[in-house]
C-alpha cells in the first residue's frame, strides 16, 4: 500500500543549521498493516510521517501510494488519499467554524468542491450520529464553534474527520502527545476502535513506550534518519516496555562510544 | 433630507466594498491593499463603456470581472511567488494606476450625458410615481430621482450580501473560510489553499470593482485618484459592523459589514455638516481605525491589571 524507497532528506543544507533528518529511509507498509514508529528525539520519526504527508517534498528517493508514485504530488492532492491527525490539537480543525461544518468539510476530502449546500440534510444526520457514537455529548452542541472545546475533544472530531471517507493510510503524528492523561486514554482508544474497524492501514509516530508495545502489529525504531529496528510479528507482541527501554539504552552508549571514540582519536592526531 | 438620502445611497453602493474587504481582511486576515486599485478599475471600466453606449449592466459586469481580474494577480503573487501579501497587493495597486489611467485614456471622465444604472433607476421611479417630481415622505419633501437611487443601491446590497451569505454556506464557500482559518487542516482535507486565496481576493475585489462602477455612476464621474484611502474606509465599516452586531456569526457579519458602512458614511456626512475640513477627513478615517484596531486589546489589559490589583 505504502512504499518508501530511499528517502533523504536535509534541512538547510548548506548553513551551519543543516540537519540531515532522513538518510536513506526504506519503509514498506501491506494493506491493513498498522505500523508504529518510536524514536529518540531528532530521529527523523515526525520528519518520516511528515514526508508521506506531502508537508514538503524530499530530497531523493520514491514515495508510492497505492501503486502510484506521489513523490512529486503537493500535500493537498495526496490528501485524497491519506488521512491525517496532528500532534497539536488545534491543527486539525478550524476554529471558527461549527462542528458541523468541520465535518462537511471533512465528508469531501480530496473531492470536487462545489456549490452544493455544506450541510445538506442528510449529512447533517450522519454527522449527528458519528459524532453521537464519540459519546461526549458533542451532537447537542454541533452548531457551536470546535474552537470552544478542549483539546481531547479537537483531537477525538480530527480522528473523526480524518477516517470519516476511508484514508487509503492513516497518518497519526504523536496524536496524543499535547493531551491530558484522561483525553489522551481517550483518543488513543477510539484511534484504535476506528483502525480496527475499518482495517485501517495506519503510519502512527508516538514517544509512549506503553502505546508503542500495545498497539499494532509492526514496531518500528528509528534513529538519527534511519531505521534501527523492525519488529514484526511475534517478535512484536513479545515486545515489553522494559525490551525497548534496553534499545534506547544501547542506542544512548553507543552514541556515547562513538563521542568518547572521536574524542580520543582528535587528542591524539589533531 | 436630500443629505441623508445621499449618504444613504453612498453607505449603501460602498457596502459592497465593504464586504470584499470582509472577505480579504477578516477571512484570510489579508490587508489586501489591491482594492484601492480595484475600485478605480471599476470605476473606469464601467465609465469608459458607458460613455461608449454599452448598457449599464453589461458594463457594470465587465467591470466585476477585471476588479476580479486584479484580484487573483494579487493572488498569484502572493501564493505562487511567495511574495508577501501586503507588497503583493502594493505592486498590483499600483500597476493599476497606469491601467486605470490606460482605461480611462484620461484622468477623469463625466457621464452626465450616458444611460446608467442610475437614469435607469429614476426612470423606474418616476414611472412607478406616474411622474411626479417628488414625493412628501413624513412631512419632507423627497425627490423620486434620489429615492429611487437609494431603493436600487439597498437592493444591490442586500442581493449581494445575501448571494455571499448562501455562498459562504455551499462547500466551496466553506472551504474558503476554512483555508483562512487553519490552512494546514484544509490542506490535509484535499483543497490547496492557494486556490483558495487566488479565488477569495479574485471575488473580494469582484466586490470592489462593483461598488466602484456604481459609484461612478452615482457621483456622475469616474476619476483615477478615487480609490485612495478606500481600503481604511472599508475597514472602518467592517469594524464598525462588528461593533454593531457583537458577534462573529457568518450572518451577522455580513450584515454587520452593510449596516457598518451606512452608519460610517452618515457619521461622515454629519461630521462634515458641522463642519469639519473634508482635508482632514481620511486622516480621521486612519486615527479612528488605529483607535479601533488596538482598542480590544487596550480593554483587555485594563482588565487583567484590575483583576491583578484585587488580586494582590
Amino acid at each position: 500500500m505504502l512504499d518508501v524507497r530511499r528517502v533523504q532528506k536535509t534541512f538547510n543544507p548548506g548553513t551551519p543549521n543543516e540537519v540531515r533528518s532522513l538518510k536513506g529511509v526504506d519503509l514498506a507498509l501491506v494493506e491493513g498493516e498498522f505500523v508504529v514508529i518510536i524514536g529518540t528525539n531528532g530521529s527523523g520519526k515526525s520528519t518520516m510521517l511528515n514526508a508521506v504527508g506531502g508537508s514538503f517534498f524530499v530530497d531523493a528517493g520514491a514515495i508510492h501510494l497505492d501503486g502510484r508514485d506521489v513523490t512529486r504530488w503537493p500535500e493537498h492532492r495526496r490528501a485524497g488519499m491519506i488521512g491525517r491527525v496532528f500532534q497539536n490539537p488545534f491543527s486539525g480543525t478550524a476554529p471558527n467554524l461549527s462542528i458541523a461544518e468541520n465535518l462537511a468539510l471533512s465528508a469531501r476530502r480530496g473531492r470536487r468542491r462545489g456549490l452544493g449546500w455544506a450541510l445538506r440534510g442528510d449529512l447533517r444526520s450522519q454527522i449527528h450520529e458519528v459524532v453521537r457514537s464519540l459519546n461526549m455529548g458533542l451532537e447537542t452542541r454541533l452548531d457551536n464553534e470546535i474552537g470552544n472545546l478542549s483539546g481531547g475533544q479537537r483531537q477525538a472530531l480530527t480522528l473523526l474527520m480524518a477516517t470519516w471517507l476511508k484514508p487509503k493510510l492513516l497518518l497519526l503524528d504523536e496524536h496524543t502527545a499535547a493531551l491530558d492523561p484522561k483525553s489522551a486514554d481517550q483518543v488513543i482508544h477510539l484511534s484504535g476502535e476506528l483502525i480496527s474497524r475499518d482495517n485501517l492501514t495506519t503510519l502512527m509516530v508516538t514517544h509512549s513506550m506503553h502505546q508503542a508495545v500495545n498497539l499494532g502489529e509492526r514496531l518500528i525504531m528509528m534513529h538519527r534518519g534511519q531505521i534501527l529496528h523492525d519488529f514484526r510479528g511475534a517478535e512484536k507482541r513479545r515486545l515489553r516496555v522494559d525490551d525497548l527501554l534496553g534499545r534506547f539504552e544501547e542506542v544512548r552508549r553507543a552514541d556515547l562510544l562513538d563521542e568518547t571514540a572521536a574524542e580520543m582519536l582528535r587528542r591524539k592526531y589533531v | 433630507m436630500s443629505l441623508l438620502i445621499g449618504a444613504l445611497t453612498i453607505g449603501f453602493i460602498l457596502s459592497l466594498l465593504a464586504l470584499g474587504v470582509l472577505i480579504s481582511f477578516r477571512i484570510f486576515a489579508f490587508p489586501d491593499i489591491t482594492a484601492e486599485g480595484s475600485i478605480t478599475l471599476g470605476a473606469a471600466v464601467a465609465a469608459i463603456l458607458l460613455v461608449n453606449a454599452w448598457s449599464p449592466l453589461a458594463a457594470t459586469t465587465i467591470a466585476v470581472l477585471a476588479g476580479m481580474t486584479s484580484g487573483a494577480a494579487t493572488g498569484v503573487l502572493h501564493t505562487r511567488f511567495r511574495i508577501n501579501g501586503l507588497l503583493a497587493g502594493i505592486l498590483v495597486m499600483t500597476a493599476l494606476y497606469s491601467i486605470n489611467l490606460h482605461v480611462m485614456g484620461r484622468s477623469n471622465i463625466p457621464l452626465l450625458k450616458a444611460t446608467t444604472f442610475v437614469t435607469r433607476a429614476e426612470e423606474a421611479g418616476s414611472f412607478l410615481l406616474g411622474g411626479r417630481e417628488s414625493l412628501n415622505l413624513f412631512g419632507w419633501d423627497v425627490s423620486t430621482r434620489d429615492l429611487s437611487v437609494l431603493l436600487f443601491s439597498l437592493a444591490v446590497a442586500l442581493l449581494v450580501g445575501a448571494v455571499l451569505y448562501v455562498f459562504f454556506r455551499t462547500d466551496l464557500g466553506t472551504a474558503m473560510r476554512a483555508t483562512g482559518d487553519n490552512s494546514q487542516m484544509i490542506r490535509a482535507m484535499g483543497v490547496s489553499d492557494g486556490n483558495m486565496i487566488v479565488l477569495g481576493l479574485a471575488v473580494s475585489n469582484g466586490l470592489v470593482a462593483l461598488a466602484g462602477a456604481l459609484l461612478a455612476q452615482y457621483q456622475g464621474f469616474s476619476d483615477v485618484q478615487m480609490g485612495i484611502g478606500m481600503l481604511v474606509w472599508g475597514l472602518a465599516s467592517v469594524i464598525i459592523g462588528e461593533a454593531l452586531v457583537g458577534v462573529r456569526q457568518l450572518g451577522y457579519t455580513v450584515t454587520g459589514a452593510v449596516m457598518g458602512s451606512v452608519l460610517f458614511r452618515l457619521l461622515v456626512a454629519i461630521a462634515l455638516r458641522w463642519g469639519l475640513d473634508p482635508n482632514d477627513l481620511k486622516l480621521i478615517t486612519a486615527l479612528f481605525v488605529f483607535v479601533a484596531l488596538i482598542l480590544p486589546g487596550l480593554l483587555a489589559k485594563v482588565k487583567m491589571s484590575k483583576a491583578g490589583a484585587a488580586h494582590a
